[in-house]
């Protein structure tokens, strides 16, 4: 009986979404917004090879501060609504070929993810790609060294000095530049270079930092709700 | 194309709000959010394609005076990364939660809280 | 000036840096979070007096692009005032939670500092998706902060409510970027350049964009989530929910409706509606503070949501209402929730422990009374516009509906307020008070009476000058440590200061007015004279007397229906409190408060109704309604009537005057009851010639009629002696009623010398029985008798009252008769007549109980060395005499000139004067005359029984032997007990309680409605997600049919 409700309720829903396919027409060029992001004159304003990333991090970058803020969010809310005794649990040992492997691989993952967040501006990727991969690394981590120290404190202040660094740059651009997050602040360089689009590669680099403390912190707080015997 | 991953994207939203309102397994219920949202990231990215066009990203193949025509619209696909992350921080949190009241309660079934009402 | 955009570098700014703080400095950190929330809130306000200057509004871009390429936010004058607001309310509350935080750590604290940064941003955005970025931060950072407490309700709430959120932030941002694929921005004001509507896939975006607004304000019933948050997280975090959320989101809404067309102002203003009944229905089976407040909240919400809706009627007049109510329900709500995590009690009826912190008291009492639309708060000068915009379109539906919502909340709020101040509690206050919790709720105290204040002068034609009485009111209540007698005599000086400033003008001018002003403020000297006999402090009943008093006065110099109306509710709110004090008044003072309000709303409409007329709020236009003047005229009277206690709205009275305080009693029954007789004289003399206004006074003449019999005959079986001579006053309301209702000038004047003849010998009856209630300790009158030769001045008061009531000559309640029965005859309302003079004998009866078993027959033993009526009693008791005699005898002084202003509205048939004899078309009657024949009958009478009463012999109490056991209920052999048996047998059929079960099963529907329709949150939150999805295909089906 629910169920049947449910079902004509989703039913309803489908139905209300079937007018959004009817106007859709896909896109044949792009649109003005879109296209003024696109034109060479405005490209070089920015200077940003990746033009998700000149969005992301300069036109839309209020959001992009957002963004890092509700990370932020999480793992401090995680971080306290976790806290409190943890249950034991037993594991098995882990294999010599996953532990041997991990060690392999993780310092190759972290280079991997300072790599993408690095080259935001100029490659697909950018922070909070490289914060993902930085994070899988330290997950890796948990998985094949369960008893290894986890050193949060270390975390806490990458991310804390990356936020700082992120919020400072961008009232730096209101307060020099011509306007919060204007990423003028820095030369602009030269087209499709590392050190080029000005602020960007180091707004970029701090919020790969700063995702890569935060999701960390988060799986360890995860992590430390179960403790081992 | 555009027609299918903008249908699929809706299917999906469609699939993500029946597993939340017809499993009783909280964590099924934070799975079928995570389906739900992923829907809306496959509508977001339908959106942005323009057709016969390529990545937003000028290299060799697109050049900085012709990008207007061969890239797709990057704006949403800005948007879908905030959308991603966003959902991230929200799936995370609610999986804390889950936590919590499986200790509370030792249960995960959503019945088991219904301590609040009327 | 600095930027507005450095409100959210300072907070992120700091919300960063205070992960650098090791554990120990917890007390620093949120210390710091408040100098950063103080820092955000000086840059929005130094922007708010900036723009309240005459500055324009700016536009910040962000990245050095302009829109719709870069993200902008705007700083105007309404986000201006909004984002202060919720700094302020986000410093206060992170003061009032100091502990809470410090305990939890710097993670909770910089959760809390983001989420004031978050509805900051969400206020001052133009983008939409950012928007919705922000959006998400604050939703997530509420969530964390319902887990404050970490309790396991607060965590089942918190997954509720990221639930529901997380699926309207997802329907949120399908709509956002459907806008965009159609606008081709983000930009809202580009957004709603684009008429989206103008196609089926438009519409859908806009609608799910206009919907999950809509759902994020808590809409009827898709609210389950957010009740749970109300009641299970911190009461400071649901302050900070509840008010500053409420108004973040409230804004978007406001912010995105350009989006929209006039179809969804009128579907947004339905929801609202649906919303405020349908929450304060619920509210009324609610037994826990925080619940019942969250109910109170979203009913709020959607009052607000409907103003918003009716945007396009409401013009210019828009902000005006919406803010004074927004800031209303701000202050309320916050410093409700406030004061709940104070009194850490949840149950309703544990917070009579409140009362032990009279400052607390004060507070609780100025919130609800704000919260519902008393003056002189914000959102009475906003419901009073919100009325009259209503009706001046012709909303009809919208404006009764609101009504109705408004008066489901008041009975929750006074039930409540009712049980802090009278429930009964033994317990004692146990827990410190801490100053940061105390400096929130007072400072939003006072914050709300200086915005009432600031509204008032926007109203057109409002007299500032009242709000000079409210100040006195204040200081006298300042002053309360004082001990009563000082506070009495500041009290006497004030009304004598009032009475003179206002006599001398209207003597001349309007002897109408001046006989209610000699009435209300001269009667209110003497009861105050009886006051003196109280000793101690008598805490909180001079501010609430005044309060009474200066309504009054208000009414009375009242140009303007708003004035009236203000004064009529400021009377209503002190007299509340004077019935309230009285010792078991809690059920009374709640239904005179519900009668009040039904009235207040019913004469609210009716001015509403008149003013969409005449289009002008001076009192003297209603004399210009034409077309709805039936309507109108019978709004305005069951409106005064509810004053009057007719029959039907009497049920309020009998218990509130027998319960009152001994000089209480007459402050609500002689003086108080008038001002429902003035109004109604006013609506007469308004609307009376009128031939429709006519008809219905018939009506009303038919209900004196009835009133009259009925309180006469319910008098006559009282046992409880001032249950009396309430019902008495029912009754002698009754016949004012009905004299009005004839519209003659021979009716006319007999209301008028009823009026003064019941304020007198009400007045004096009351004051005495009140001192003998104090004097013998019961109300009963089958516990006392004999007491004639204790209490010789109480006799000789109470054998005058009674006479002047019984309307025997020669005192002037035969005036009164005498002209009664001329006017009835001159009308040609024969049956009506013969009811009411029925029912004049019928007070015989009561009246002779009253005498007899009070004063005349066995001493009781108990009693038998009680003292006379206190002197402070005695003083105000002889001065009415002496008024009662100098009416009685020379009723010319005020009947002449009375006569003559009645000439202006009934020329004919009035009385003609030959020195102090009246000639009335149907016979004549000499004042004087009557009162020296009637001397020297009585003298000559006197005389004859004393000579006589040397013979008698006189017997003992005790000269009889009493046989026979004694009576297992000795008072059932007190003569006076149940000495109408048999006429009860005959008659009592009439006075069954039938019109008090009537109102009871109304009630009972009510709250059987409230208790069915709130099992619709059954608490499952999955549920409540489907409530969601259905609420959106609701508003779709609407959309589209």
């Amino acid at each position: 009986m629910r169920k049947l409700f449910i079902i004509i309720i989703l039913a309803a829903f489908g139905l209300m979404l079937y007018p959004l396919i009817q106007s859709f027409s896909g896109n044949d060029h792009l649109s003005e917004l879109a296209t003024y992001y696109a034109q060479k004159e405005n490209i070089e304003k920015v200077n940003s090879v990746n033009l998700v990333t000149a969005i992301v991090v300069t036109y839309r970058g209020l959001d992009t501060l957002g963004e890092v803020t509700i990370l932020f969010l999480t793992a401090a809310i995680i971080a306290f609504f976790l806290k409190g005794p943890s249950t034991l649990r037993t594991l098995r040992p882990n294999s010599e070929i996953f532990i041997t492997a991990a060690r392999v691989l993780v310092p190759i993952m972290v280079m991997f993810g300072v790599y993408i967040f690095m080259n935001g501006h100029l490659s697909p990727g950018g922070g909070f790609q490289g914060g993902a991969v930085i994070a899988s690394a330290v997950i890796l981590m948990f998985l094949a060294f369960p008893d290894a120290p986890f050193q949060h404190k270390f975390f806490g202040f990458m991310e804390s000095i990356s936020g700082l660094v992120f919020v400072g740059l961008a009232a730096l651009g209101a307060l020099i530049g011509s306007g919060f997050l204007d990423n003028t602040i820095l030369p602009l360089g030269t087209f499709g270079k590392l050190l080029s689009a000005g602020a960007i590669p180091v707004i970029y680099s701090f919020v790969g930092l700063k995702v890569g403390a935060e999701l960390s912190n988060i799986l360890n707080e995860f992590k430390s709700v179960q403790s081992d015997k | 194309m555009e027609y299918v991953s903008l249908t699929i994207g809706f299917i999906v939203i469609i699939a993500g709000l029946w597993a939340i309102m017809t499993n009783r397994n909280i964590l099924r219920m934070i799975i079928g959010f995570s389906i739900f949202d992923t829907g809306l990231h496959i509508v977001i990215v339908s959106l942005a394609y323009v057709k016969g066009g390529t990545a937003p990203i000028l290299d060799s193949a697109v050049g900085i005076n012709e990008a207007i025509d061969k890239i797709v619209d990057p704006v949403p696909q800005a948007l879908v990364l905030t959308a991603i992350v966003i959902g991230l921080g929200v799936t995370a949190l609610m999986l804390a939660y889950a936590m919590k009241l499986h200790k509370e309660k030792k249960s995960l079934d959503i019945m088991s809280f219904r301590d609040l009402k009327w | 000036m600095i930027s507005p955009i450095h409100i959210i570098s300072i907070g992120l700014g700091t919300a960063f840096a205070l992960g650098f703080l090791n554990k120990k400095s917890n007390g620093l950190a949120v210390s710091l979070m408040l100098v950063a929330i103080a820092l955000m809130a000086a840059v929005s306000s130094s922007w708010f007096i900036k723009l309240y200057q005459g500055a324009e509004a700016i536009e910040v871009y962000t990245a050095g692009f302009k829109p719709p390429y870069s993200i902008n936010l705007r700083m105007g004058l309404n986000e201006a005032l909004l984002s202060s607001l919720i700094n302020l309310a986000g410093f206060l509350g992170g003061l009032y939670m100091f502990k809470n935080l410090k305990n939890t750590g710097k993670h909770a604290i910089m959760v809390f500092l983001v989420f004031v940064m978050g509805l900051n941003v969400i206020i001052l955005t133009r983008d939409a998706f950012n928007l919705f970025v922000f959006m998400e931060v604050v939703s997530i950072a509420t969530a964390g902060l319902i887990i404050l407490i970490q309790d396991g309700k607060s965590i089942q709430a918190g997954f509720k409510y990221m639930i529901a959120t997380g699926i309207i932030a997802g329907i949120f941002l399908l709509g956002i970027i459907f806008a965009y694929y159609f606008s081709g921005s983000l930009n809202i004001d580009d957004i709603s350049n684009s008429n989206l509507l103008a196609f089926k896939g438009g519409s859908v975006a806009v609608l799910m964009i206009i919907v999950s607004v809509v759902l994020e304000l808590k809409p009827f019933p898709a609210n389950g989530w957010a009740l749970d948050v109300y009641e299970a997280s911190d009461p400071g975090i649901a302050a900070l929910i509840s008010a500053a959320s409420a108004t973040a989101m409230y804004f978007v809404l406001f912010k995105l409706m350009p989006i929209a067309d006039l179809q969804w102002y009128k579907i947004i203003s339905t929801a609202g509606l649906i919303t405020f009944v349908g929450s304060n229905l619920f509210g009324l089976k609610q037994t826990g503070a925080r619940r019942l407040l969250g109910y109170s909240s979203i009913g709020q919400l959607g009052l607000l949501m409907t103003i918003l809706g009716l945007k396009p009627f409401l013009g210019d007049k828009f902000e005006y209402i919406a803010i004074t109510i927004l800031i209303s329900h701000y202050l309320a709500k916050a410093g409700l929730f406030w004061i709940a995590g104070l009194l850490k009690k949840d149950k309703l009826k544990d917070w009579a422990l409140l009362r032990k912190k009279p400052l607390f008291l004060v507070l609780f009492g100025t919130f609800v009374f704000s919260l519902i639309g008393f003056p002189p708060f914000p959102s009475f000068f906003g419901k009073w516009e919100l009325i009259m915009s209503l009706s001046q379109q012709g909303l009809y539906f919208t404006l009764a509906m609101i009504l109705t919502g408004s008066f489901l909340e008041g009975i929750y709020l006074f039930r409540w307020l009712g049980y802090a101040i009278k429930m009964e509690s033994n317990e004692s206050w146990t827990f410190k008070l801490e100053w940061n919790k105390v400096i929130p709720p007072v400072l939003f105290g006072i914050l709300v009476y200086l915005a009432g204040y600031y509204s008032s002068t926007f109203a057109e034609n409002f007299n500032g000058l009242y709000f000079i009485a409210l100040a006195f009111i204040l200081i006298i209540y300042l002053l309360d440590f004082l001990p009563a007698a000082v506070k009495n005599i500041l009290s006497i000086l004030s009304l004598a200061l009032v009475s003179w400033y206002m006599l001398p003008g209207l003597y001349s001018e309007d002897m109408l007015r001046f006989i209610f002003t000699l009435i209300f403020l001269v009667g209110g000297i003497l009861t105050f004279i009886a006051g003196f006999a109280y000793k101690g402090k008598r805490e909180g009943f001079y501010p609430v007397a005044l309060l009474m008093y200066a309504g009054l006065a208000i009414i009375i110099r009242a140009s303007t229906t708003l004035e009236f109306f203000f004064g009529w509710e400021l009377m209503t709110a002190g007299s509340y409190f004077l019935i309230i004090r009285g010792k078991k008044s809690m059920a009374h003072g709640l239904s005179y408060m519900l009668f009040s309000m039904a009235g207040a709303y019913a004469i609210l409409a009716a001015f509403g109704l008149s003013f969409a007329e005449t289009a002008s709020i001076q009192l003297s236009s209603l004399a210009a309604v034409g077309g709805n003047i039936t309507v109108i005229f019978s709004l305005l009277a069951i409106g005064f009537m509810t004053k009057t206690a007719s029959l039907g709205l009497h049920i309020w009275l009998p218990g509130a005057h027998a319960e009152a305080e001994s000089d209480v009693s007459p402050m609500v029954s002689a003086i108080l009851l008038k001002a429902g007789v003035f109004g109604l004289m006013i609506l007469m003399i308004a609307m009376g010639n009128n031939p429709e206004a006519t008809r219905v006074a018939y009506v009303l003449g038919w209900l004196g009629a009835l009133t009259a019999l009925v309180g006469n005959l319910a008098a006559a079986f009282q046992e409880d002696a001032k249950r009396l001579l309430a019902y008495s006053s029912i009754s002698q309301l009754g016949y004012i009623l009905f004299a009005l209702a004839m519209m003659s000038h021979l009716g006319w004047m007999t209301a008028m010398v009823y009026s003064i003849n019941h304020f007198l010998y009400k007045s004096i009856l009351f004051l005495t029985i009140g001192a003998v209630v104090l004097k013998v300790g019961t109300h009963y009158m089958y516990k006392m008798g004999g007491l004639i030769k204790n209490m010789p001045l109480a006799f000789i008061a109470v054998l005058i009252g009674i006479i002047a009531l019984a309307g025997v000559p020669p005192l002037s309640g035969f005036a009164g008769k005498w002209l009664f029965y001329n006017a009835v005859i001159d009308k040609h309302w024969y049956f009506q007549g013969v009811i009411v003079f029925f029912s004049g004998i019928i007070a015989f009866l009561y009246l002779f109980k009253l005498i007899y078993s009070v004063f005349l027959g066995q001493l009781k033993d108990n009693l038998r060395h009680v003292k006379d009526i206190s002197i402070w009693f005695a003083i105000p008791i002889y001065i009415l005499i002496i008024g009662l005699m100098i009416f009685s005898a020379k009723p010319d002084l005020v009947l002449k000139p009375l006569g003559e202003m009645i000439s202006v509205w009934y020329p004919n048939a009035g009385l003609s004067w030959e020195g102090g004899l009246a000639t009335a078309p149907y016979g004549y009657w000499n004042g004087t005359g009557v009162m020296i024949t009637i001397g020297i009958m009585f003298m000559a009478l006197l005389g004859w029984l004393l000579l006589l009463s040397s013979k008698a012999v006189k017997v003992g109490q005790f000269n009889i032997v009493y046989s026979a056991e004694a009576p297992q209920r000795p008072e059932t052999t007190h003569v006076s007990y149940n000495i109408y048996a048999g006429y009860n047998k005959a008659l009592g059929w009439m006075v069954a309680p039938k019109i008090t079960e009537f109102w009871d099963t109304m009630s009972d529907w009510a709250h059987s409605l409230a208790e069915y329709g709130r099992r619709l949150y059954s608490g499952n939150g999955q549920v409540y997600t489907t409530y969601v999805l259905a609420y959106i295909i609701a508003f779709y089906l609407i959309m589209i049919f």
